[in-house]
């Protein structure tokens, strides 16, 4: 089976910033070639690495990000590769750029001369802050990102009892800013892709992670501008403008568990009940908090968490969490990502996908698709290309140029 | 021209992680109908902010446009601000689908829709005879999406899934946080909703598109966990490659050598500023800025090398640098000297000071029947060419509840009078 964007050519001109959106698109199935400068992307110096071997082809995180595109090298900085270039993009449906500011401009290549070569080009620009405005030149990181975003003052650990923080707030490791960033541009490009299907036309989309990053959280924002009330960041739940009560506790094994209230009709009686069928309900069943009007209030409401918390930390994190959620209870063990290679239902689902490494001649489970369709399939392979890997066939086959010209760019390093 | 003009969803979404993807496809154009019922209404519209009743409030909110707030009671279903914003763009419609009668109402919608997307628990569609095969004999080539949490396949398929369970399972909890003693730091908010709500919308385009260019519709299994899986993708390599498992590193780099990286506290209550060096000339830089201190001299932070082996050390000093310095007026400082570095805002920082959101008015005002004009947060993408923006097709932030019946009922589906009176009687519409 074909993917769904199966006639879609990408172009991608990525570092980490952009480098997931291509990995989504390729995994949709279109076809996406990956620009490198000679000698492979700066994302190969990124770790952890196969065997801890700081080595181009062996960057883990090169591996998962790159997953299912073609891969060549070229210096778009030369008057040679330029040209290139440019013969790339007039082939390509979607031109994916997150090289630093005004690359292309310099080379020549601003929007109407993208336009002239590919009128119905998709061109797609992440940009940390924006082409235009005060911080168009700011520096940034994932981190400085995930700060600036306002995820950092959402996330972190409970104040001391006077209400000051003695820890900093945090920022969720794993890259999330160029994710959250990743999705959003993904669905503009094909949001794009389909208005060209009617216009006919190309267009030009420019995505400043900074403003992606700024509308991925919840309802700290809301509260500001109707109420404007501030949220407090609180461990392992909501930042909600007072501190509730606590939602993750530790098991038996030291590991932790999340238990949230289930708002439905009934869903305090069910977890109620599951707890005294573990002995763990505490005084819950006892007389007093049979009437309801001694079930409210902020008092109580750390009661019930300290009750929950006794029941967690009763079992394995692994032990009870089924049972409870075959009640309609949402409760779930706090894994590492590992742990989930072997979980029944991604099992049965197929999430993960074994992939070939002919180079090592090894072979290794990859998250195959973030949904399941049914009538298409999600891209199974291959691996991330190594460095300059489709070289000649890009150069000699796509481009049908001759071994001996291509040979003179490689050994004059424009390849 | 908008992206999606001309294609119909029939919504049966709710929260953020179901009603987001619907969302995003209204900014692109897509007219999304959103189908509600009295007696199972999205606990959204009773969940905090709501609008003021007064006047009193607009005027704190400094240059935001506020107007038009209505004096009525906030018990209405109409007034809560997180709603508002996550439904923008959006039609509604008041339909009892648990009512044979309204579900053969919900089969004349079908018939003129492109999508179906619902988040019910998994067996709710097929239960009231709404399966796949049903849908498709309604509208050939009807897409459908089915969102319950753990996905349709898979022997969890009862079990629920808000944001905070979705980040639990898949590994994105336990890997945000200060290292071990400490407890996983989590998430403070639903991340896992609004990527939920991405791969709602991503499923959704990728089929249409699909659609566009074979002519056929088809059936997609979306859950909300795997989406979480698929972001640890390194660390689990890392675990199958090395047999390592992922451990928390507090705010420092784990997959890039970049040090000092991290939050450092300033003046202010809980103020902090990230900052992030990984160049020989930011670190000059930075030393430049710090006043040239003897430690920074040292040989254990001559070399990034060096610093990353010294982070615990670095951090220190650096903090007792920014404890007593502004947090913003640091930030233009340490920017304009070329070093990486940012305040960790706050919503007010966003909503009232950053001058490139602003810049980029990532907040535009939408009207809303009851409650006035308020800002609803944008598209984060700026097209050059087609019309783009979180307002929609309707022009408008969040319908009320039932707001477009009369277009659903009489223009698109063309009841008469009669049959619309009678379903409005026996509780029907």
């Amino acid at each position: 089976m074909t993917g769904f964007l199966f006639d879609v050519k990408v172009l991608e001109l990525a570092d980490e910033k952009g480098e997931f959106c291509g990995k989504l698109l390729a995994g949709a199935g279109a076809e996406v070639l990956k620009v490198e400068p000679p000698g492979g992307n700066s994302t190969r110096s990124l770790g952890p690495f196969y065997r801890d071997e700081a080595h181009p082809d062996r960057s883990l995180y090169f591996w998962h990000y790159n997953f299912g595109k073609r891969g060549v090298t070229l210096d778009i900085h030369t008057p040679e590769g330029t040209a290139i270039l440019k013969q790339l993009i007039a082939q390509s449906d979607v031109l994916l750029d997150s090289l630093p500011l005004d690359t292309l401009e310099k080379l020549g290549l601003d929007w109407s001369a993208l336009q002239q070569l590919n009128p119905r080009l998709i061109y797609v620009v992440l940009t940390p802050f924006g082409r235009s405005g005060p911080w168009r030149d700011y520096k940034a990181t994932d981190l400085v990102h995930l700060a600036l975003g306002g995820q950092m003052m959402c996330c972190g650990y409970n104040p001391t009892e006077d209400g000051t923080y003695d820890t900093p707030p945090i920022a969720p490791q794993m890259w999330h800013a160029y994710h959250i960033t990743g999705n959003q541009a993904f669905i503009a490009t094909v949001g794009a892709l389909i208005g060209r299907e009617t216009t006919g036309a190309g267009e030009m989309i420019d995505v400043p992670i900074h403003q992606a990053v700024s509308v991925c959280t919840e309802i700290d924002v809301p509260y500001w501008i109707y109420n404007q009330t501030p949220c407090y960041r609180q461990t392992g739940r909501h930042a909600q403008p007072a501190i509730g009560p606590e939602v993750q506790f530790s098991t038996q094994d030291d590991r932790y568990s999340i238990v949230l209230p289930n708002p439905f009709p009934g869903g305090y009686e069910t977890l109620v009940g599951f707890l005294e069928e573990k002995g763990q309900a505490g005084d819950l069943t006892g007389e007093k908090y049979q009437d309801a009007n001694n079930r409210k209030g902020m008092a109580f409401a750390h009661h019930f968490s300290e009750v929950q918390a006794g029941c967690v930390a009763a079992f394995g994190m692994e032990e009870i969490w089924r049972d409870a959620q075959s009640r309609g209870i949402p409760w779930s063990p706090i894994r590492l990502p590992e742990e989930n290679l072997h979980d029944e239902q991604w099992r049965m689902r197929a999430t993960f996908t074994e992939v070939e490494h002919p180079e090592l001649g090894e072979r290794f489970s990859y998250i195959g698709a973030p949904m399941l369709p049914n009538a298409v399939s999600w891209r199974e392979g291959p691996r991330a290309p190594l460095v300059g890997e489709h070289n000649e066939d890009l150069y000699c086959g796509q481009l049908a140029m001759s071994r001996e010209d291509v040979a003179k760019l490689k050994a004059r390093g424009i390849v | 021209m908008r992206p999606l003009e001309g294609v119909r969803i029939a919504d049966l979404t709710w929260l953020l992680a179901g009603a987001g993807g619907p969302r995003l496809l209204a900014s692109l154009g897509a007219e999304v109908i959103r189908i509600e019922w009295r007696d199972r209404l999205d606990f959204l519209r009773y969940m905090p902010p709501f609008a003021p009743q007064k006047n009193e409030n607009a005027a704190k909110a400094g240059a935001l446009e506020l107007s038009g707030l209505s004096q009525e009671g906030l018990k209405s279903v109409n007034r809560a601000g997180y709603f508002n914003d996550i439904n923008a763009g959006k039609k509604g419609v008041s339909l009892n689908m648990a009512h044979p009668k309204g579900r053969e109402l919900f089969k004349r919608l079908v018939a003129v829709s492109d999508v179906v997307v619902e988040a019910f628990t998994a067996e709710t569609m097929r239960k009231w005879g709404l399966g796949y095969e049903t849908l498709k004999a309604i509208k050939s080539d009807i897409i459908y999406i089915q969102q319950p949490g753990w996905g349709y396949k898979g022997p969890y398929v009862k079990f629920a899934s808000y944001g905070p369970i979705a980040q639990a399972v898949s590994g994105l909890t336990e890997q945000s946080g200060l290292p071990a003693p400490y407890p996983p730091a989590g998430w403070g908010f639903s991340y896992m909703d609004w990527s939920g709500a991405y791969y709602c919308a991503i499923t959704m385009l990728c089929a249409i598109y699909h659609k566009k260019r074979t002519g056929k519709g088809q059936y997609i299994d979306c859950s909300q966990v795997e989406p979480g899986i698929y972001m640890t993708g390194t660390a689990v390599l890392d675990h199958l490659v090395n047999g390592r498992h992922s451990q928390r590193t507090g705010n420092r780099s784990p997959a890039k050598l970049v040090a000092p990286h991290g939050a450092y506290h300033c003046a202010g209550n809980d103020r902090w500023i990230a900052i992030a060096v990984t160049t020989a000339e930011e670190w000059a830089a930075l030393v430049r800025e710090m006043g040239n201190p003897t430690w920074a001299q040292h040989e254990q932070f001559a070399t990034l090398a060096a610093r990353g082996q010294n982070q615990d050390e670095l951090d220190r000093l650096i903090g007792a640098w920014t404890t007593d310095k502004e947090p913003f007026a640091l930030q233009a400082r340490l920017q304009k000297a070329g070093v990486p570095a940012g305040v960790c805002q706050t919503a007010q920082d966003r909503v009232e000071r950053d001058p490139q959101l602003q810049h980029l008015k990532w907040l535009i005002p939408l009207s809303h029947s009851e409650i006035g004009t308020w800002p609803v947060k944008d598209v984060p993408f700026h097209f050059t060419n087609a019309t783009v923006n979180q307002g929609g097709p309707t022009e408008r932030a969040a319908p009320c509840y039932g707001e477009d019946n009369d277009y659903v009922y009489d223009e698109l589906l063309k009841l008469t009078k009669q049959e619309r009176t009678e379903l409005e009687k026996e509780g029907i519409i």
